[in-house]
């Protein structure tokens, strides 16, 4: 729900400053170390929007994968893992904490 | 009535980030050690925080109880004389660095050692909001189940200490404290670990060696 909420808040924001009467669609790009279950986002998103200017917008989330390496061999994971299951070596993850509004479409 | 598409490029949790700092800045220009204390509903997170304030006696120490409604956290932990204050989340299952922050206005932080906050008893939101602390100890007990370590890998990734509670019960909830030790490891081999029954003192010393210590080398760092 603060997801949400900080999404919406920034949504409106934009489109107030382009003087919107309506956001159409919105473009987000979300780490999948953050976990969140897009249907769950977009629930809550519909929820609290409603009465906004953002009401019935069109959510797309697109979601954007870690880095997952081994430190000592460079094996790629797709999956969080604490020790690399080749050499033993510690398995680092670079990104895939962020939540970041790529656009909005508004009539104005 | 026409329609535009406007590039945001707006970094949404920039500003719990840039609280964070915030916080940590003012809590490290007095001096203060700072300790988020996460932790499972009921895994002995207020219980900790109390037993070490009665163990410091040679440190100025604070706590923030972050709880959703409630002030019994907060009113077991100032009876033993600490700096304490009450901080309610209303709805919301974690802190965030805003709250924290005016928190930290309402705080009397001179002369001020170590400060605990602890979150509230959830192990899957805390996680990713930062509140300017120096170190993360997570709380876990048996009586959750042998599987809650490896069902949220992220909170365990991030810790500087994991403790596993209420070892003394695992048997009779037939829990296996070694899988619990042995998946915290995986996810975390950089972490401490300490395996704890605070009711039957077990591993309380181990935790306030770690704690000594980083109070201790950060005294280093000051000097």
């Amino acid at each position: 729900m603060s997801f949400a909420q900080v999404l919406l808040e920034n949504v409106v924001k934009v489109a107030e400053q382009h003087g919107a009467k309506r956001v159409k669609s919105i473009q987000i790009a979300v780490g999948n170390m953050l976990m969140l279950n897009p249907e769950q986002l977009r629930f809550c998103f519909d929820v609290i929007s409603r009465g906004t200017i953002a009401e019935d917008a069109n959510l797309e989330i697109e979601v954007v994968k870690a880095k997952i390496r081994c430190m000592i061999c460079g094996k790629d994971f797709d999956e969080f893992v604490g020790v690399c299951d080749e050499c033993g070596g510690i398995v680092t993850v670079e990104g895939g904490k962020d939540m970041i509004l790529k656009k909005v479409e508004m009539e104005v | 009535m026409h329609k535009i598409e406007v590039d945001a490029e707006v970094d949404l949790l920039e500003e719990n980030r840039r609280l964070a700092e915030e916080n940590r800045r003012i809590l490290r220009e007095r001096g203060v050690t700072t300790i988020n204390v996460m932790g499972a509903i009921g895994s002995g997170k207020t219980l900790l925080i109390e037993k070490t304030v009665k163990s410091l006696k040679d440190f100025k120490v604070g706590a923030i109880l972050g709880d959703v409604i409630a002030k019994d956290d907060y009113k077991r932990v100032a009876r033993h004389g600490v700096r304490a204050i009450p901080l309610n989340t209303g709805k919301e299952c974690h802190l965030d660095a805003h709250l924290v922050h005016h928190a930290l206005e309402d705080f009397d932080l001179n002369g001020l050692d170590v400060l605990f906050i602890e979150n509230v008893g959830n192990l899957i939101c805390p996680v990713d909001f930062d509140l300017g602390e120096d170190y993360r100890v997570v709380m876990v007990s048996v009586t959750e189940g042998d599987d809650v370590v490896s069902k949220h890998p992220e909170i365990f990734r991030l810790a500087d200490v994991i403790i596993i509670n209420k070892v003394a019960l695992a048997d009779a909830v037939e829990a296996d404290v070694e899988k619990m030790f042995n998946d915290a490891k995986r996810l975390n081999p950089k972490a401490k670990i300490i395996k704890m029954d605070l009711k039957k003192d077990v591993g309380f010393d181990e935790w306030m060696e770690w704690l000594r210590c980083a109070l201790q080398s950060r005294e280093g760092l000051l000097r």
